[in-house]
């Protein structure tokens, strides 16, 4: 037992602002320019005030050209506005030695064999609780945050030479789909000439859009319009489609949500209702039986594909960003010019961005500029055959080799949302001995405290344990006040800054599955941390982190003798069924 | 990913190798008047050494170098091969000397040791993981008690709104123990069902007698009956896992020091250490 109490200040939302502090009068000149001058800061709460917004959760950039604003595949939380100069959005993938991406720095192997030792007794030992400016110099992730170091494109001219690009002016807002859908940039974008850029952080720009409809809508379309294009190529069959051709594509195109943006906040993972009721409730995107109206593309969240089977409906994939539905059917009906049934539905699991292109619009612009046998190949490919016992897919653009890994462990899959992970922990029951290793090189990699329980959901021999699974969607960072929870900015690994942590559990309570523990911090000689003026605990957020520091990756994979623990991706059903049938 | 067969053929096929060599190089020096001892007695030790280090990789869960599934392995492997070494080092003759044969029965106990351990280590998960539930082995004790207030709180109740005392005393009679008691060491050397199903039967024998809401408790005490045998099962099971490698462990570290002690023996004698 603690022996005694030790006080400390509660870290608040704006202990450490964004950037290097705002003077009063920088504040003052953005709100001279829109979106800041249309807004209404009377609609804002006095303890989050427009002023303070600005002052905390954004910063001025500067630019010289060829500057990197964003790199593509790097996973953002903020967006940028031009406030002057100009940016330059490179939409094809560049490499990533063009783009000056330095590999992770680990820790030596003597560093890395002997941390272990370093380690308190005690279990959350903290020597600090809340961050000052002096510590967060010394954090990591914070300072790849905070140190603005400019990576330049080489070269700018001979690196665009044959890349498609868009020029963004003084005004424009970019960057904000990868903030406010934690996914990863899907564009490069560089200063062209010297530029002005305004920071956004995520919190500070939910904030302002939550008290600023004008701002919301902007945002919106924006989020809707501006990888619109990017997306269309990476489809089966657009991509090489003349550009006037994909210009009436994307004209034609229509944006379609289904489900709650929000869906952990009703998620139940141990309600055991009635299956197929489950899955009639989940929102529909597309009948099985009704007339085919042309091609669904998944743009983020997942969807269930199904088929009637009995009573209920049986899963036969799910789909994910970038996944195509009715592609075949959409080829039939224009090979027989009559439009044919839809073998499966859609349905939206949680939340899910699609985009619909109709039926005459891909005969119009779309078949025309594909061969006959390229068609009845795609046709084929993208065909799902449901016999009595189980559904037969045979393309990797819908799920990959999805058809090996048995039903019930796709229902299980779904049913409990696991295909959000990127990185779970699944134990082969059948190989653990239960020796604990894992959680012992966890706890030793942890200051002495593991971060995950070798305990969860099953399904038959299959355990997917209670650790972070580093989601394609994490929604634990949704509602985090000081952003102390975030994507790694190259790998996506979710992390907690445990010094901006305010302990507010919110993201524990966010988490779908339950893996995030609020945890009553000490200092080293017992003495639990308790807040100076509420004399209540102070609390802490902790998860897995992937060993991201360590040089062998997840200290739990590493320690097991059995084979029997993995991190797994689970939207790659071909890994898994590799797994499972090793 | 590879998978357990073919990693399987590559080991054996890699150790065989391996063997063949080390027993082509003994039969040469024996057929050249040389004494092969002294070499397979090193290639032993120092596949004991190796063997051992297990224990020290295990406790350095941050090392680089190979996952701990890959030094166990590695560990079988060479343990397998050991056996050969070690008959090609006592010319497929037991020891007699008190010294020679102690340190004979030293290796051979680790060896037998370790493979029933990997039997029961390969076989015992899959027996666990048919039981519904998986439990933490540590929380079992704590799971027991809850249950076993849990039976006896719903009796008391059953007795104490029905004012029938049946099922409150075929409880304290037949269940009771059941539920407080650790099982003895037959159980956990052996688990099996027995007592489960004797005191399943015995409550559906006694359902007959029992008044609806009596019988309503008794298909709760049914399903912790089931509950608390599978307890007992993960308790016996998982405690096999953890006391073989106890065993095993034991075993190896007088078996490294009675080695080392013989190898400065034997050069002792074949004319000094130095
Ligand atoms: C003959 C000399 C042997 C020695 C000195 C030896 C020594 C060791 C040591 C020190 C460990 C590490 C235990 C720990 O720290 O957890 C170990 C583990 C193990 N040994 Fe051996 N061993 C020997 C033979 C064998 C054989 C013949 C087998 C089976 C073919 C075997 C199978 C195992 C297994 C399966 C483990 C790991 C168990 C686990 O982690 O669950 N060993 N051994």
């Amino acid at each position: 037992m603690p022996q005694s109490e030790v006080t400390a200040s509660r870290p608040q939302r704006w202990d450490v602002p964004f950037g290097d502090a705002m003077r009063e009068e920088d504040v003052d000149q953005l709100l001279q320019i829109e979106p800041f001058l249309g807004m209404d800061a009377e609609r804002f709460p006095a303890a989050l005030p427009l002023r303070g917004i600005l002052q905390n959760d954004t910063r001025v950039n500067h630019y010289q050209d060829g500057a990197i604003i964003v790199r593509e595949g790097d996973y953002g939380g903020s967006a940028f506005l031009v406030v002057q100069g100009k940016a330059r959005v490179v939409l094809a993938g560049l490499d990533s030695d063009v783009l000056g991406r330095q590999p992770d720095a680990k820790p030596g192997f003597l560093n890395s064999l002997f941390r272990q030792f370093r380690n308190p007794q005690l279990p959350e030992v903290r020597s600090h609780v809340t961050a000052d400016t002096d510590l967060v110099a010394n954090d990591s992730l914070e300072v790849a945050d905070l140190a603005q170091t400019r990576v330049f494109l080489q070269d700018v001219p001979r690196v665009l030479e044959n890349t498609r690009s868009v020029v963004l002016h003084t005004g424009e807002i970019f960057g904000e789909l990868a903030a406010l859908t934690r996914s990863p940039r899907t564009a490069t974008v560089l200063a062209d000439g010297e530029a002005v850029l305004l920071e956004i952080r995520w919190q500070g720009l939910r904030d302002l859009m939550r008290r600023t409809e004008a701002l919301r809508r902007h945002i919106e379309r924006l989020y809707r319009e501006n990888s619109l294009r990017v997306h269309l190529r990476e489809t089966p069959l657009l991509s090489n489609l003349p550009d006037e051709h994909l210009e009436a594509v994307a004209e034609a195109t229509v944006f379609e949500t289904h489900g709650d943006f929000q869906w952990h906040e009703t998620f139940d993972s141990s309600a055991s209702g009635d299956a197929a009721e489950a899955v009639v409730a989940e929102p529909l995107i597309a009948e099985e039986g009704s007339t085919c109206e042309g091609l669904v593309l998944v743009r983020s969240g997942f969807a269930r594909l199904s088929h009637r089977f009995g009573h209920g409906h049986r899963t036969v994939a799910y789909l994910g960003k970038g996944q195509v539905f009715g592609l075949a059917e959409a080829i039939q009906s224009s090979l027989k010019k009559s439009p044919v049934p839809m073998s499966n539905s859609l349905r939206a699991l949680g939340y899910v961005d699609v985009l619909q292109i109709p039926q005459s619009v891909l005969e119009e612009h779309v078949f025309p500029h594909v061969s006959q046998q390229l068609l009845s190949e795609a046709a084929e490919k993208h065909a799902v055959y449901c016999g009595e016992h189980h559904c037969d897919l045979q393309s990797d653009s819908i799920g990959g080799e999805q058809a090996q890994v048995e039903t019930p462990l796709l229902e299980f899959l779904v049913e409990q949302r696991f295909i959000n992970g990127e990185q779970a922990m699944l134990v082969d029951l059948d190989r653990c001995t239960r020796c604990d290793d894992c959680i012992r090189a966890c706890a030793a990699t942890h200051d002495n405290n593991p971060r995950f329980i070798r305990h969860g959901f099953r399904h038959g021999s299959t355990m997917v344990a209670h650790a972070c699974m580093h989601c394609v969607d994490p929604v634990c960072m949704i509602g985090c006040p000081t952003g102390a929870i975030g994507r790694d900015r190259t790998t996506g690994i979710v992390q907690i800054n445990d010094l901006t942590c305010i302990g507010c559990s919110t993201c524990a309570n966010s988490c779908p599955y339950d893996n995030i523990r609020m945890v009553e911090v000490r200092d080293s000689s017992d003495a639990i941390v308790i807040d100076e003026s509420t004399k209540q605990p102070i609390y802490k957020a902790t998860k897995c982190d992937l060993c991201a520091d360590l040089p062998m990756g997840p200290a739990c994979q590493h320690a097991c003798p059995h084979d029997a623990l993995v991190r797994m991706d689970l939207g790659n059903l071909g890994e898994l069924s590799e797994w499972v049938n090793r | 990913m590879k998978s357990f067969v073919s990693r399987r053929l590559s080991s054996a096929a890699l150790t065989i190798a391996v063997l063949a060599l080390l027993v082509f190089w003994a039969q040469r020096q024996k057929s050249t008047l040389g004494d092969a001892s002294f070499g397979t007695g090193y290639v032993l030790l120092a596949a004991i050494f190796f063997l051992a280090s297990y224990n020290v990789r295990k406790k350095l869960p941050t090392l680089p170098w190979a996952s701990s599934s890959d030094w166990l392995q590695a560990h079988i492997y060479v343990a397998l091969g050991s056996a050969a070494i070690f008959g090609l080092h006592v010319e497929w003759r037991l020891p007699t000397g008190i010294f020679d044969s102690t340190l004979a029965m030293l290796y051979l106990a680790t060896f037998v040791s370790g493979i029933v351990g990997l039997f029961w280590t390969r076989s015992i998960p899959a027996r666990l993981a048919r039981v519904s539930e998986e439990v933490i082995y540590e929380r079992i004790p704590m799971l027991r008690s809850q249950l076993c207030e849990r039976a006896q709180e719903a009796v008391l109740e059953t007795v104490r709104s029905t004012g029938s005392a049946t099922l409150g005393e075929f409880y304290s009679r037949q269940m009771h123990g059941y539920f407080e008691k650790t099982r003895g060491l037959g159980y956990f050397l052996r688990p099996n069902n027995r007592v489960r199903r004797r005191l399943l039967a015995e409550l559906t024998e006694m359902s007959r007698y029992l008044s609806p809401p009596e019988q309503a408790t008794c298909e709760q005490l049914f399903a912790m009956v089931r509950r608390r045998d599978d307890l007992d099962f993960h308790a016996a099971l998982q405690w096999r896992l953890k006391a073989w490698l106890f065993l095993h462990i034991g075993l190896t570290y007088p078996l490294l020091a009675v080695a080392c002690l013989h190898g400065a023996l034997a050069h002792l004698f074949d004319g000094g250490l130095l």
